[in-house]
């Protein structure tokens, strides 16, 4: 009698946790993201914003200098990698959700049009369930860059959309790529835990940033067009932060070029080069 | 000190006491992450990149306004939750003479489980994202449940309740 009792006893044990258990399955399968096929660029940036941004005058560049900015890019002897044109060759390695690729994409633009023109850029946001949501930026998914001084390469890896796994995949990044990145986004070159952050962004085998150059925290709750106009403010926040950053990467591709041309590479921009 | 802490830890049932003090291995285990995750809550990220596994991102999980309960961060709970439960599952309070905590131990953890029901559905349905070590606790919060449950169920078949 014991026996059947104690029988009784732990199948109601093994009963409630096979309840659980099955809760719990219930949660994690109906609450999985799905995947949605949407178009993850919200659409075409705007011709006038980007104009807008990309011809800061050099004035206000040189007076703000470092701005804000907390992250130079980091000198190292990497593999080189250069375009089949011989051109110094920049690859950056980012995704749509993420909101520190948001951030970093504003400087980026503005620091890489001093040496070359861009065309078709998307107009995109980071994931709305992450840290700085929304924040409002551009998309280097279908862009194209020409420039007489170096060649840039973008891969946008993921889209802002969920899926079962994180966010739906983007452009596929090639061998050499993803090569690049794995061994460069890895100790010793950035610490254990950022190994694999993104934004990566590896400038031709010498000089190399992983994450954001500055705080998200000034582009929140801020529209294209208000990003764009506080950029001719020189104490705004955010022109400190953009510009600042902007100037900081300049100061990295001009190290690149030879301080080539002249007009990117002024002697504001030279001077950061010292910090590299 | 020894001789004043050494009957905490003791129980007549080699079972049982076997149970609670896996009991409290998980408890301490439990502290040891709720204050990990706590630290995590806190402190600034002072690297501004996102991991490259966008579904596991414990940056995103612990700065989210789920991770506060009325204002209170849920690792500071979750240290409160371990630790009281440390208490409960000391082997002197499985002994006959605490009957009248049998249940309330078992109640105890049981709103803690149901409270892993509701962050593991904001990580998937709100966050779509997870933190390892948030997972960590809850894989502890189901297996102290479990521990408790088949500890209870064999304190009964002792005490004849």
């Amino acid at each position: 009698m014991a026996k059947s009792s104690n029988k009784a006893r732990y199948g109601r044990v093994f009963g409630i946790i096979g309840v659980i258990i099955v809760i719990f399955l219930i949660i994690i399968i109906s609450k999985s993201p799905t995947t949605n096929n949407s178009s993850a660029t919200d659409g075409k940036a705007s011709a006038k914003i980007v104009t807008q941004i990309t011809t800061i005058p050099s004035s206000i560049s040189n007076q703000i200098g470092n701005g804000s900015s907390t992250l130079k890019a980091s000198a190292i002897s990497g593999k080189t990698f250069v375009a089949s044109n011989g051109l110094p060759n920049i690859l950056y390695m980012g995704a749509e959700y993420c909101p520190y690729c948001a951030a970093e994409r504003w400087p980026m633009i503005v620091a890489l049009s001093r040496f070359g023109t861009f065309s078709n850029l998307g107009t995109t946001h980071s994931s709305s369930s992450d840290v700085y949501p929304n924040t409002q930026t551009f998309s280097f998914h279908g862009s194209s860059y020409t420039s007489k001084y170096i060649v840039f390469t973008p891969v946008e890896e993921y889209t802002n959309i969920p899926n079962s796994s994180g966010y739906t995949t983007l452009d596929i990044p090639t061998a050499t790529e993803q090569s690049l990145m794995s061994t460069y986004d890895a100790p010793p070159y950035v610490s254990s835990s950022e190994q694999g952050s993104i934004p990566f962004i590896y400038f031709a085998g010498k000089y190399l940033i992983v994450g954001a150059t500055y705080s998200p925290q000034v582009l929140q709750n801020q529209t294209y067009q208000s990003i764009a106009n506080a950029l001719s403010n020189p104490k705004s926040t955010i022109a400190q932060g953009v510009l600042g950053a902007a100037n900081n990467l300049t100061a990295t591709i001009c190290k690149l070029t030879n301080n080539q041309p002249s007009s990117a590479c002024t002697p504001t921009i030279v001077g950061l080069e010292a910090s590299l | 000190m020894f001789k004043k802490i050494k009957p905490v830890f003791e129980l007549d049932n080699l079972r049982l006491w076997k149970l609670s003090i896996f009991g409290l291995v998980l408890s301490v285990l439990g502290i040891s992450d709720s204050i990990y995750l706590t630290v995590a809550h806190y402190s600034q990220s002072v690297v501004l990149a996102c991991p490259t596994t966008s579904f596991i991102n414990c940056a995103k999980v612990t700065s989210s306004s789920y991770s506060e309960v009325f204002g209170i961060p849920a690792p500071l709970l979750g240290i409160v939750f371990f630790t009281l439960l440390f208490i409960i599952e000391l082997p002197t309070f499985w002994s006959r003479k605490y009957l009248w905590l049998r249940n309330l131990r078992l109640a105890f953890v049981s709103i803690g489980l149901l409270s892993v029901f509701w962050f593991v559905y904001v990580e998937l349905d709100k966050l779509h994202a997870i933190c390892l070590y948030c997972t960590g606790v809850h894989v502890l919060t189901f297996v102290s449940f479990v521990t408790i449950l088949f500890a209870t169920e064999h304190h009964k078949s002792i005490h004849d309740i």
